[in-house]
């Protein structure tokens, strides 16, 4: 008889910080999850910096720190410019488990997972999620825009609907939940998959928009809110039925939230401390003028150092590359909320601390001319990573009048606090981190990881 | 009969069904390959006369060539062409910084006043299956509510020859004659019948355009491809698709409303 292969079903749900999700289990929002969770537990996460969902998910999706796979954020530099680009999945310096597991022949699903657009070709079914443009484009094989029409597919729920009417999105955020969950219980039927993943999206949004409204027990939206968690609840319930209780699992989410206090426009502060001159008409983050500028950032807290010689028009000299970075840091850590006179930014860490490259798995000890000078991925990684406390939420704001600001957002992500709930997948027991769940998924599916995958035992990211 | 008759022969039938039911009925054209093709299958159908108005939705922002080719060719083949333009959101200065804003203002708003003004209850397109897979799911007769919204769960079977031409109050229908062609199959034909086209399409140092528009939305692709025959040998090896050279800059721009949306720009 043949022996059946390893299966395995992964259903992720973004920012879901671990205290919340306890507190919705306790309360008997989310009873199916609690269950689960009594019987194999439930764990805090890291996610990776800087904390945001295109590059966690490019993480899980490669086993890799930034350093390897070259996404550091939703928004970049062209190279050799000051232009500015938008990396998906075909920036991706390696390959992604789909992939991976492709080519030793098992059959693979995935759906939504962020940074799978535009989906690569496997021996499965790959459907991108947001930022995907269109449905024709969102799926490999393509047909598979057929099926996801034929039931009026949401890839994304809409975000501008969010800013303007609250009541709007949630019934949009919960069309868009219900039509995610059929497509994916109609994929599960629908092949032997030996891995299986499915993305929740909107958790992210309801935090962002909603998340001082729970907190503050706001009546009109207080109850919207936990609707939506019990919504997930009775599709992870279903799951649960449908799979039988020996079959390996994995929900968990990619990182934390907490409230947002300030938005915090960097670029601007960056311009009032000297570092920046904008350039005179500002298109877009990175519309600097060169010649006068020592540094300037992308989001969430990427800060470049305009260096000669690596950037086109740097004015900064390699020798003073480090002197450089240690001043910026300087003045970003004076930088201080108005109204309660606290400091803002918690930590500024170098690239090399955080980030490493290909064929090495952990920090590597560089001098600065090395650091500041070198090739591939790991070389267009921001010079420094500007950490805030929890609260302020780091933005670009280069046109914008004022350093603090609040608008439409209510919750900001963290790092330390995502969750993981595993059923029959082993993880590693200490400074779990969401780079580390690929080489456990392959083990458990027994894949032989790619040589340069980081993971267990060897690469961890310090915590600062 | 050859292959091309058999498209040929589906489409005219549409086309004069589409003409037959309605009594307001006008013509699409976009002054690109298949439209032009479509208006000649026209003048076929209703040998050398078109008895049915030509509607251009001029953006102001074709290329020259374009404008060129609808003049002399509507005077040559004696067409009686509507040309319409939202001046509104033109004298607003709407242009292509602001690239899916400016497609909606232009082309989408353009056409419901166009439709609005004249009445229209029907248009005929030259939109084909195999530009996009959710194309896949259109039909030959295929009805757009109020909003211009086409509904995928609710549409009208086709089978044989049998079309669901009725369309409530307030909707208009779309007719799509050339539904069944592929890309491969217009150039064949037009190389057969000799159908003029812009000479965008033919490449000039390296370049040539393989879907035309707008100027600044419209990149070329790199080919060496002169002549019909060398599209046709292009089309048999590429892998990219037709309309890539326009779709990316409104990805981007898609991309990036999203992200200010959520607060990343």
């Amino acid at each position: 008889m043949l022996k059946p292969k390893p299966k395995l079903i992964v259903l992720s749900i973004d920012g879901v910080p671990i205290d919340l999700l306890k507190r919705l289990m306790q309360e008997g929002v989310m009873p199916n999850l609690a269950e689960l969770a009594s019987h194999v537990g439930i764990r805090s996460m890291h996610s990776v910096h800087p904390t945001v969902s295109c590059v966690a998910w490019a993480g899980y999706s490669t086993g890799m720190n930034p350093g390897k796979h070259g996404i550091y954020g939703f928004i970049d530099r062209q190279p050799n410019s000051y232009n500015l680009m938008l990396p998906n999945s075909s920036n991706l310096a390696a390959e992604n488990i789909w992939q991976i597991l492709s080519r030793a022949g098992m059959r693979v699903f995935g759906l939504n997972v962020p940074s799978t657009y535009p989906p690569k070709e496997v021996n499965g079914i790959l459907i991108g999620g947001f930022l995907a443009p269109s449905l024709e484009k969102v799926a490999y094989p393509s047909q598979e825009s057929d099926y996801l029409s034929s039931i009026d597919y949401r890839i994304d729920s809409d975000a501008q609907l969010a800013r303007r009417n609250k009541r709007a999105m949630l019934e949009d955020l919960d069309i868009t939940l219900a039509r995610r969950m059929e497509a994916m219980f109609h994929y599960l039927q629908k092949d032997n998959w030996n891995f299986f993943h499915t993305h929740i999206m909107g958790t992210d949004r309801i935090n962002h928009f909603l998340w001082q409204k729970m907190e503050q027990g706001d009546p009109e939206f207080y109850h919207g809110f936990r609707d939506y968690y019990a919504r997930i609840d009775r599709a992870v319930g279903k799951l649960l039925e449908q799979l039988d209780d020996n079959t390996p699992l994995m929900i968990f989410s990619d990182h934390g939230f907490c409230a947002l206090k300030q938005e915090v426009q960097l670029s601007r502060y960056l311009v009032q401390t000297g570092w920046t001159i904008p350039a005179e008409t500002i298109k877009h983050p990175l519309s600097i003028e060169p010649s006068k500028s020592r540094a300037y950032c992308l989001i969430p807290g990427r800060i470049y150092i305009n260096l000669q010689g690596r950037e086109p028009g740097g004015i900064v000299p390699l020798e003073e590359y480090q002197q450089t970075r240690e001043q910026l840091t300087n003045d970003l850590l004076k930088l201080q909320d108005p109204d309660t006179g606290s400091q803002v930014i918690r930590k500024v860490i170098p690239r090399e601390d955080i980030y490493w490259p290909s064929t090495s798995h952990g920090p590597l000890d560089l001098p600065p001319a090395q650091v500041a000078t070198h090739d591939g991925t790991f070389g267009r990684a921001a010079d420094l990573i500007a950490i805030p406390f929890d609260g302020y939420d780091l933005k670009l704001g280069l046109a914008g009048k004022t350093i603090f600001q609040k608008t439409q957002l209510e919750g900001m992500h963290t790092y330390h606090d995502a969750f993981v709930i595993a059923r029959h997948v082993d993880l590693p027991t200490d400074n779990l981190e969401i780079m580390m769940l690929t080489q456990a998924i392959l083990k458990k599916l027994a894949v032989e990881p790619p040589v340069d995958m980081d993971g267990i035992g060897k690469a961890v990211t310090p915590v600062f | 009969m050859d292959r091309l008759d058999e498209l040929e022969n589906q489409s005219i039938y549409i086309i004069r069904e589409a003409y037959y039911h309605y009594k307001k009925l006008a013509i699409l054209w976009s002054v690109g390959k298949d439209s032009t093709t479509l208006v000649w299958l026209c003048r076929k159908a209703f040998l050398g006369n078109v008895p049915i108005p030509l509607l251009h939705i001029d953006t102001s922002y074709k290329f020259p060539q374009m404008y060129k080719f609808r003049d002399e060719y509507s005077k040559k083949w004696n067409l009686q062409l509507i040309i319409a333009r939202n001046e509104q959101a033109l004298s607003s200065g709407m242009k292509s910084d602001r690239k899916l804003e400016c497609c909606n203002a232009l082309k989408t708003e353009g056409l419901k006043q166009a439709i609005t003004q004249h009445g229209f209850e029907a248009l005929l397109l030259g939109i084909r299956r195999d530009e996009h897979g959710i194309r896949a799911k259109e039909r030959y007769f295929s009805p757009r509510d109020e909003e211009f919204q086409w509904n995928y769960q609710d549409q009208p079977p086709e089978l044989w020859d049998q079309y669901k031409n009725q369309a409530q109050e307030k909707t208009h229908i779309r007719v799509h004659p050339l539904l069944h062609w592929t890309e491969k199959d217009i150039w064949y034909y037009i190389k057969r019948e000799n159908i003029p086209v812009t000479e965008l399409y033919f490449a000039k140092n390296g370049k040539r355009y393989r879907s035309i528009g707008c100027v600044p939305c419209c990149a070329p692709i790199d080919s060496q491809a002169g002549t019909i025959d060398e599209i046709i040998q292009e089309l048999e090896t590429t892998t990219t698709s037709e309309r890539a050279g326009r779709a990316q800059d409104k990805e981007d721009t898609y991309t990036m409303q999203k992200l200010r949306a959520l607060g990343y720009m």
